[in-house]
């Protein structure tokens, strides 16, 4: 129970709970199914991106270039369907070998090169956007199959058919992390690289592994986009960018790497979720949302950093 | 030292690489696309070398501290959007107006120092968080809507061609190069800010302010990025919160190229004025030439990222040659 207590992610939850219930009493059509079904369809999408940068937000790098990969993989999937003729299960192959090469490229540069990913993903970013919007000409592919439509917009019962893409993806996640040894050897390499690879821990195999991964998250968040929009759009991924660091930030994870709280993450990607219907429903200017995500990631850090000094852990001092 | 070893000393820098590129792709491009030194396009070159380059030059002011300013675009949309309210709502003079930019960016610059100071984390995260902020607060408060009747005065200085062929944006950016020369090279306060930057730890065990000096780091980058604001919009002939695209992230290319190319350490400390002028002048460069062979629009942005992938790989690369021949001894 006391275990239970501690944990990142309680205050979170109750402050959802508090939340969702102030707004149901406030604007009653926030609870009814339609608003609902929003919340969810904006949940599935947010959660496989912020899981695809918390993926390697655990071994203490980022990846800005996460946008770019999913719009270049949603470029390729609507035109692999469109101007090849590839039935729907070619195509999404065709897009998660897109996203698994693009990371694997991402990750296999930043171990080569020993710089920061920062930079190199910087360079990627720009890379992969400017073959995005070359191929495409700026315009979008419209020629999505009719099973990719579906997908997008059909329910399984009450719920979002994209929503059992992204609950799967969670689980494993969880488990990866959690249970099984390359995740824990992730997590460890992020706590303090020096130590991991003195208990002989591959730097490379970690630090691609985890790129790769992202790439492939990147991918299926991508095509999870174009099945909601029924269109296959180069700006896709344009924002990605912001949340997919907020939403781990706010569930505390630690940007320096090594603690990555998977239901933190979630249920920072439902706080965003809730922060846009919300807004929506009250009728207020969609910029509020930007300021709003500011503070709040501001907020988090900050909290963070508050239980880090009591607990004496925080760094001495570090003022990049 | 000699003559001979500092003539080695100088074929062997980074600026020294960048200028035989420069001059090499320059050749190239004359030679294969029709109109690349025509006078229109090198007006279009100068104007794009003042812009990028005042932009890379206040990202190299915060690169000084190991950390950096994602909120750079937004800082200076915010700015620019700022002068045009004093120039066109208010009223006030051009002088002013301007000063009054520069000061906001400033103050927003700080306020990103501030945080990182006080918290203690990482100014990637802070300036994500306040980059997002500035921008949605700017958005807010003007209701998105643009600054168009800029007074002639400036407008005409925007589209000034001097011989003919030379964007005045040009010599901003040497005005403001110049001057971060000096700071850097003869003042107490930038060697202080360098020293802070390449060992906070030493820095501080030797008694300088350092958080203070990150502080003004920071700030410093906001009013240069108040600055390439203005410039930006002199070059649009009005100012829009778009242009530097969503949250201003459209800067973030060209303000990280530069000083990178240049032979800036992104671990703080270690800048080269000169490296970020002719890393400006090298990009803006090659994607002038590449538009003129007709590559395209969108492949150019594919094409400065491969170019930065190259520079840094190619500087690793050096470097590791560097202490193979050294330790070979």
């Amino acid at each position: 129970m006391r275990k239970f207590l501690r944990t990142d992610w309680l205050g979170l939850a109750v402050l959802i709970v508090l939340g969702g219930a102030a707004l149901g009493i406030a604007r009653p059509e926030f609870l009814t199914p339609y608003s609902i079904d929003v919340i969810l369809v904006g949940f599935s999408l947010t959660v496989v991106v912020a899981l695809g940068q918390g993926i390697i937000i655990a071994i203490g790098h980022m990846n800005l270039a996460l946008g770019a990969i999913g719009c270049l993989v949603a470029v390729a999937f609507g035109g692999s369907m469109q101007f090849w003729g590839f039935p729907t299960w070619a195509a999404v192959l065709f897009g998660l070998a897109i996203g698994l090469a693009c990371g694997f490229v991402n990750g296999w540069l930043t171990h080569k090169s020993g710089l920061t990913s920062f930079i190199v993903t910087l360079a990627t970013l720009s890379i992969f956007k400017g073959a995005s919007l070359g191929i495409t000409e700026a315009q979008s592919f419209d020629g999505i199959s009719d099973a990719v439509k579906a997908f997008g917009s059909d329910r399984w019962g009450p719920l979002p058919e994209t929503l059992l893409v992204a609950v799967p993806i969670v689980i494993a996640t969880w488990l990866f992390l959690g249970k099984m040894i390359p995740g824990r050897q992730m997590l460890a390499y992020g706590g303090n690289p020096a130590a991991a690879e003195l208990s002989g821990i591959s730097r490379g195999r970690i630090v691609i592994l985890a790129h790769t991964l992202s790439g492939l998250f990147a991918a299926i968040a991508g095509m999870m986009t174009v099945a909601r929009l029924q269109i296959a759009t180069p700006t896709i991924g344009d924002e990605w960018l912001i949340a997919s660091f907020a939403a781990p930030v706010i569930g505390g994870a630690v940007l320096s790497g090594g603690h990555l709280p998977v239901i933190g993450t979630c249920l920072g990607v439902l706080v965003i979720a809730l922060i846009n219907q919300a807004l929506v429903l009250l009728a207020v200017d969609p910029f509020y949302v930007q300021v709003l995500l500011g503070l709040l990631i501001l907020a988090a850090v900050g909290a963070n950093r508050l239980r880090e000094a009591r607990l004496g852990t925080g760094p001495k001092l570090r003022l990049s | 030292m000699t003559v001979q070893t500092r003539l080695r000393a100088i074929s062997r820098s980074n600026s020294f690489g960048l200028f035989v590129a420069i001059l090499v792709f320059v050749a190239a491009f004359h030679l294969l696309a029709n109109g690349f030194t025509s006078k229109v396009n090198v007006y279009s070159i100068t104007r794009s070398i003042g812009i990028d380059g005042v932009i890379g030059l206040a990202m190299m002011t915060v690169l000084v501290t190991g950390g950096l300013n994602l909120a750079l675009g937004a800082i200076g949309v915010c700015s620019a959007m700022g002068v045009g309210w004093a120039l066109q709502t208010l009223g006030l003079p051009i002088w002013f107006s301007m000063l009054l930019g520069v000061l906001l960016g400033t103050a927003l610059g700080a306020i990103n120092g501030l945080i990182v100071v006080t918290t203690r984390l990482h100014s990637f995260v802070v300036t994500l968080a306040t980059m997002s902020i500035f921008f949605g607060t700017m958005v807010l408060l003007s209701g998105s809507n643009g600054f168009n009747e800029l007074p002639h005065s400036l407008t005409g200085f925007g589209r000034m061609r001097l011989f003919g062929m030379v964007s005045p944006l040009l010599l901003v950016m040497f005005v403001v190069a110049a001057v971060l020369f000096f700071i850097y090279r003869y003042t107490a306060f930038g060697r202080e800010m360098l020293a802070a930057g390449a060992n906070p730890f030493a820095a501080k065990l030797s008694g300088l302010p350092v958080e203070r000096l990150f502080v003004s780091c920071h700030a410093l980058c906001g009013g240069i990025g108040a600055i390439a604001g203005m410039m930006a919009s002199l070059r649009n002939g009005a100012i829009v919160p778009s242009m530097a695209g969503p949250l201003g992230a459209d800067w973030l290319l060209p303000a990280f190229l530069a000083p990178v190319l240049g032979g800036t350490l992104l671990a703080g400390g270690g800048i080269s004025v000169l490296g970020a002028v002719l890393g400006t002048v090298f990009i803006a460069v090659i994607s002038s030439g590449l538009y003129m062979l007709q590559l395209g629009e969108f492949w150019i942005q594919t094409a400065l990222g491969l170019v930065l992938l190259g520079a840094i790989l190619l500087e690793r690369g050096r470097a590791a040659l560097a202490l193979a021949r050294s330790t070979r001894r």
